[in-house]
């Protein structure tokens, strides 16, 4: 298990190599530069050149990637060409923000999802089944943009509620900060929630299907224990994938709901700064969700065997 | 009546909050509690939703509307202008111009940077160096190329020299870019985004990117009894709805929207739409090194076969005003463009001008434009429409905000649909942008004429002479049409009722200083 886990960390190595070359080289396709960003239609040749010189634009592009691959390694991912700020620094406060919101949804998704997929796929082809299925299609195909900006519409219209502006983290006041993110928590939970529901209820009917939960209900044990012990230990498996990879693309996938709801996290930094071009930036950010992205699949795989003794690793 | 239920439960919550407030706070505020309005509110600090993050603070550095809007509140600059674009004293308390090229600045007493330091002479020294210094890369740098020396005279007063006569000089001396810093901070923190001290009516006290920026009265401020709020929050907004809904709750005090949901938010209550004429302008820029538009006959054509009143009214619904190179916020210098022949839609006269330049049956042609900004695209669909009337047939291409500045960098265009600021000295509508090396000229323009007028009215000191010559250069830049000048919109703030003494202006859009924000 351990070798498994140590060949799958050092398979991280070429894998964020190649994206690293991959998202500089991508940076400086696009059209636009940092220096007419920054400038605008104030630009002067003399200041576009100094401040290419400024941000080491004027080198020869390996000599710009070995550069910042050469921070990156030692540990130090560069300042933003816009802020001045540190960049891993303000990387992992905004991590911070956006694994709270993803976190939050996935479990507002579990609690909707699951208890409503194992009804529906013990109450099969009845209308409760038929319901639940449609607010899982429902869930599946409104875009969590139209759902959220519906949401701040009917709330400040209806209700003149309007979520507390200006960010403050969990840590500082937990009130404030929950009542920011029960909204977007809310939109991303619900949009999880029905591939999940789908997920459980087909997943759980194929279980209930098989051999050994037959011998269970034979041996008399009541269909609560049939349910909760063994059903939905062995139905979780793909329903652990799906959530595995939901949370995977959450983390960098919030964007749109992070900018509705103007909360600061990961998703608008990158944004930001492909808007901006402040490549180091987006090079940093970027590689840093490729690598949590792996290593929570990884952490998926390893739970695999936790649940199911039969999947080992070798 | 439900809702009338609901404001009677509201107003008896609010009432028992604020007696309870003010019994804490003592028996002198008693009066407020009976009040409901007319009352100045506890929390004085005003929310703003700004729709883009701010692109950096650096006064010197960074030209975007998103950040101006925030550091013209922490820094000051010498120098002011009035609603008439002409200089008024801020730092400075008055100059003098003992000859052509010198100036002297008398500087005011006892202002005092947010460290507590007094400002002097030294530092504005200091500030003027680092914007000409060519390390710095300052926005502004080019605004100084004819200063030959700062001489400190006394701690209060402080002598430009220049190498030659030059007009603009005290109205760059007022932009905003030419902020007065102190030395100790940028020596200490190497660059003034994370630190920003000046000597304006408010103090940073935090910035978090995506999400806030957090302003506090200064206490020490100059003018006295200024500013009346306790500080300013800017609440970044990206997302239109999101304004909208903020505004209409009360979230935020003051916000803009595009003109499309201008109506939504005016029918709510409580909320208000203030606007003022701005000194911005929408154009199209002809590349004037390509076929065909190097002829000035087709130029011309378009512009008569343009009707620029349309444009006011699809694109702005109305709120906009014609406008030459020089818009009509900018008082004196603009002159009234309703009269210009070619602003007179004249399809026959238009064709004539095309078959005489040899395109009977008009041409094929892209105009770019881009897709971050509405109105632009709006103008040029519009456009695309009335083109066809004289046989053009125009493709629009959108393109994303950084795309479209190297397109306009480049030069890399046939016609491009864009909106400009006049700035506020005139050197920058027929210099800066029309001159054979003005900087911004990337239509590669050029006219003898123009290159002569743009030079006399830069050294030109007299103002009622260089009204003249900036009249006759704007005549000849219409006539050229290097840029077809289309209209200059009104803007709009969505204002709560709440905010007090607050009246939007050309030349001080977000003058918060005498705000109050009332219960």
């Amino acid at each position: 298990m351990f070798a498994y886990i140590l060949r799958r960390l050092l398979m991280l190595i070429p894998v964020l190599f190649g994206i690293s070359v991959f998202i500089f080289l991508i940076m400086k396709m696009i059209p636009g530069d940092v220096v007419s960003t920054i400038l605008g239609t104030e630009a002067t040749d003399e200041a576009r050149s100094q401040l290419e010189k400024q941000f080491g634009l004027n080198l020869p592009i390996y000599q710009q990637y070995l550069q910042w691959m050469g921070g990156v390694l030692t540990g130090d991912f560069g300042v933003s060409l816009r802020t001045g700020k540190p960049i891993l620094g303000d990387i992992i406060s905004r991590f911070g923000l956006t694994l709270e919101l993803t976190l939050l949804s996935a479990f507002i998704s579990w609690i909707i999802a699951i208890p409503l997929g194992i009804v529906a796929a013990l109450k099969r082809n009845t209308s409760t089944d038929f319901g639940v299925r449609i607010i899982s299609l429902l869930g599946v195909s409104v875009p969590n943009f139209a759902l959220a900006t519906l949401l701040l519409l009917v709330l400040s219209l209806a209700f003149s509620y309007y979520p507390p502006a200006g960010y403050v983290s969990l840590f500082e006041e937990p009130m404030k900060n929950l009542q920011m993110m029960v909204l977007p928590a809310f939109v991303l939970g619900t949009a999880m929630a029905g591939a999940v529901m789908r997920m459980t209820r087909s997943s759980i009917l194929e279980v209930l299907r098989q051999d050994f939960i037959r011998t269970i209900r034979a041996k008399g044990a009541s269909e609560r224990i049939v349910i909760f012990n063994h059903a939905l230990k062995n139905a979780m498996i793909p329903i652990l994938t799906i959530i595995g990879m939901q949370i995977g693309t959450l983390l960098g996938g919030t964007v749109i709901i992070e900018q509705i709801f103007s909360l600061p996290g990961l998703g608008q930094m990158v944004l930001t700064a492909i808007n901006q071009r402040d490549y180091p930036v987006v090079q940093g950010a970027v590689l840093f969700i490729a690598t949590v992205f792996v290593l929570i699949n990884l952490f998926v795989d390893v739970l695999y065997s936790y649940l199911d003794p039969r999947i080992t690793y070798k | 009546m439900k809702k009338n239920w609901m404001a009677l439960l509201m107003g008896i919550v609010m009432a028992t909050l604020l007696l309870s407030a003010c019994s804490n706070e003592g028996s002198s505020n008693e009066a407020d509690a009976d009040g409901g309005s007319g009352e100045a509110a506890t929390e004085q600090v005003l929310k703003i939703g700004n729709d883009q993050e701010p692109a950096g603070l650096d006064p010197h550095k960074v030209p975007a509307h998103s950040s101006i809007r925030i550091y013209e509140k922490i820094y000051d600059s010498l120098l002011t202008f009035d609603e008439d674009m002409k200089v008024q004293p801020e730092l400075a308390e008055k100059w003098e111009q003992p000859d052509e090229t010198t100036y002297v600045f008398t500087l005011r007493e006892g202002v005092k940077f947010h460290n507590g330091r007094e400002m002097t002479a030294e530092d504005v020294k200091y500030s003027f160096e680092r914007i000409m210094d060519e390390e710095t890369a300052s926005i502004a740098k080019s605004y100084f190329d004819k200063v030959e020396s700062i001489e400190v005279v006394s701690p209060t007063e402080i002598k430009f020299t220049l190498s030659e006569p030059y007009a603009p000089f005290l109205s760059y001396v007022a932009s905003t870019n030419a902020a007065i810093v102190a030395k100790e901070v940028v020596e200490e923190n190497g660059d003034l985004n994370q630190a920003a001290v000046g000597t304006g009516p408010f103090k940073l006290d935090e910035w978090l990117p995506d999400n806030h920026v957090k302003l506090s009265k200064n206490e020490d401020y100059y003018k006295d009894g200024q500013p009346k709020l306790d500080g300013i929050t800017y609440l970044t907004m990206k997302d239109e709805s999101a304004r909208l809904a903020a505004i209409r709750t009360g979230e935020v005090h003051v916000t803009t929207l595009s003109s499309q949901s201008i109506p939504l938010a005016e029918k709510s209550d409580g909320v208000e739409i203030k606007s003022y004429q701005s000194t911005e302008y929408s154009y199209v820029g002809f590349n004037v090194n390509k076929e065909p538009f190097n002829d000035v006959k087709v130029r011309q054509a378009i512009s008569l076969a343009v009707d620029r009143k349309e444009v006011a009214d699809v694109v702005w619904k109305g709120d906009a005003v014609l406008s030459g190179p020089i818009p009509e916020s900018m008082g004196q210098w603009a002159i009234d463009v309703s009269q210009e022949e070619l602003y007179q839609q004249n399809i026959e006269k238009a064709k004539e001008l095309l078959a005489e330049a040899g395109y009977e049956d008009g041409f094929e042609t892209v105009i770019s434009t881009a897709s971050t900004y509405t109105d632009m695209v709006d103008t040029a669909q519009l456009l695309q429409q009335q083109l066809e009337a004289i046989g053009i047939k125009a493709e629009i291409k959108q393109l994303e905000w950084g795309q479209y500045i190297d397109t306009w960098t480049n030069g890399d265009h046939d016609m491009l649909v864009g909106r400009n600021s006049s700035g506020s000295d005139p050197d920058r509508s027929i210099g800066f942008f029309f001159s054979t090396d003005g900087s911004a000229n990337v239509w590669g323009f050029s006219d003898e004429k123009i290159d002569q007028l743009a030079e006399e009215g830069r050294t030109t000191i007299d103002p009622e002479k260089r009204v003249e010559i900036y009249n006759e250069a704007q005549k000849r830049v219409i006539e050229q049409t290097p840029n077809l000048f289309l209209v200059s919109p009104e803007k709009f703030f969505i204002v709560r009722d709440s905010v007090d003494n607050y009246s939007p202006t050309a030349n001080e859009p977000e003058n918060f200083n005498d705000v109050v924000i009332m219960e």
